[in-house]
């Protein structure tokens, strides 16, 4: 069976799994554990020990606490990379095996506040080679030089900075070009 | 199959008859933990300020013993082979009896470690990928180019690299093509007939 929350594909079967897992918990905690995982995808720290404090009523063991924590995650990002919207969501999930009035409904309204933020945040994340950070400029006159006596050209000084996206060093490149040279590059 | 100990080793060795059952224990905890976590000469000065032994006894001790564990593991020899290499030594029987017990003992996870010392090439990590479409360029205006670029993730010894790669896509499932041809390989009855032999 295919869902759109998976990109049109079957659901995993960990995820499969793991439902069960979810219904376990009360659907008031289950909506301050999406909070938390919405955090974690949004790039904010995680704070574990209170997903732990809330898992703890339903006395889930440590391998259950990060199982939950994956399949949410899993639904929340795979739900924004496929632009599913909350009602579709929300059925999909009660397919699944999710109750609907309380479960289903949290996690799609957890969901769908973040639903933007969330898009721009993967928009950022995708692959992305190198950036260009500023670029600074100067111009100068030649007046002579050790070749010749009476010079008087202007020349451009170029200076890009490109971020390399892995390690987030600024590299500088420096670049002369003669009046000529640049009129080139404009054009 | 058994072990030759070289002079220098039995040298190394002879110190544990003289320090009694007890230093045997002790010596053979940290040549354990020598083995999982690298050496460590704190443990070692401590332990010969207990046993009121030179440090460096006490040391050539550890690495004798860890010298006849990884090769007794490496070789997987069986209880009656120890016990022959080691008759040599002359050591006392309740002596030779609590050697093959840590031998015995720490068989299986020596074996674990040994395993991950043998030489990796790099592996996968995590692949990104992205589409694009080239619409123009400086030298032609009012193209529809595709192409894939992938960024491969790779792992070698805790080492990351990443290698960026680009494609357009008839290339692309031509390599997925092939891939399939090389998974397909497995079910075939040559590859079929080995692994059962192997299991």
């Amino acid at each position: 069976q295919r869902f759109r929350f998976c990109g049109d594909l079957d659901c995993p079967d960990w995820v499969l799994a793991e439902i069960s897992t979810l219904a376990k918990i009360s659907s008031v905690k289950l909506k301050l554990i999406c909070a938390q995982v919405l955090r974690d995808l949004l790039g904010e720290p995680i704070e574990y020990d209170k997903i732990l404090k809330l898992t703890s009523d339903a006395k889930l063991e440590s391998g259950d606490v990060k199982a939950t924590i994956a399949v949410l995650g899993f639904i929340l990002s795979s739900a924004a990379k496929h632009n599913v919207d909350s009602e579709s969501l929300s059925s999909e999930l009660q397919q699944l095996g999710l109750p609907k009035a309380e479960h289903a409904s949290g996690l799609c309204r957890s969901y769908e506040e973040k639903q933007s933020p969330l898009q721009d945040r993967l928009r950022a994340c995708s692959l992305r080679l190198s950036q260009l950070g500023s670029v600074r400029w100067r111009v100068d006159y030649t007046l002579s030089s050790s070749e010749l006596q009476e010079v008087n050209e202007p020349v451009v000084h170029l200076t890009f900075n490109v971020r390399d996206r892995e390690c987030e060093k600024m590299t500088a490149v420096p670049v002369t070009l003669s009046a000529n040279k640049f009129w080139v590059l404009l054009a | 199959m058994l072990l030759v100990l070289s002079a220098e080793h039995r040298a190394h060795l002879g110190c544990l008859p003289p320090a009694g059952g007890a230093a045997v224990g002790e010596l053979g905890r940290l040549a354990l933990e020598q083995l999982r976590r690298g050496a460590a000469p704190r443990a070692c000065e401590s332990a010969a300020r207990k046993l009121n032994i030179s440090v460096d006894i006490i040391q050539h001790g550890v690495e004798g013993l860890v010298y006849l564990l990884t090769e007794s593991s490496k070789l997987m020899i069986s209880e009656v082979d120890f016990q022959d290499s080691i008759n040599v030594l002359g050591f006392s029987d309740e002596l030779n009896k609590s050697l093959l017990q840590l031998y015995l003992d720490n068989r299986k996870e020596i074996r674990s470690i040994l395993g991950e010392l043998a030489p990796r090439l790099p592996s996968y990590h995590s692949l990104e990928w992205r589409l694009d479409v080239q619409l123009a360029s400086r030298s032609l205006r009012q193209q529809i180019k595709p192409a894939v670029t992938m960024k491969l993730h790779l792992n070698q010894n805790e080492d990351q690299t990443a290698q960026v790669l680009q494609t357009d896509p008839a290339t692309l499932l031509h390599l997925i093509q092939q891939l399939e041809q090389a998974l397909g390989e497995m079910k075939m009855n040559h590859c079929r007939r080995i692994v059962r032999n192997m299991k």
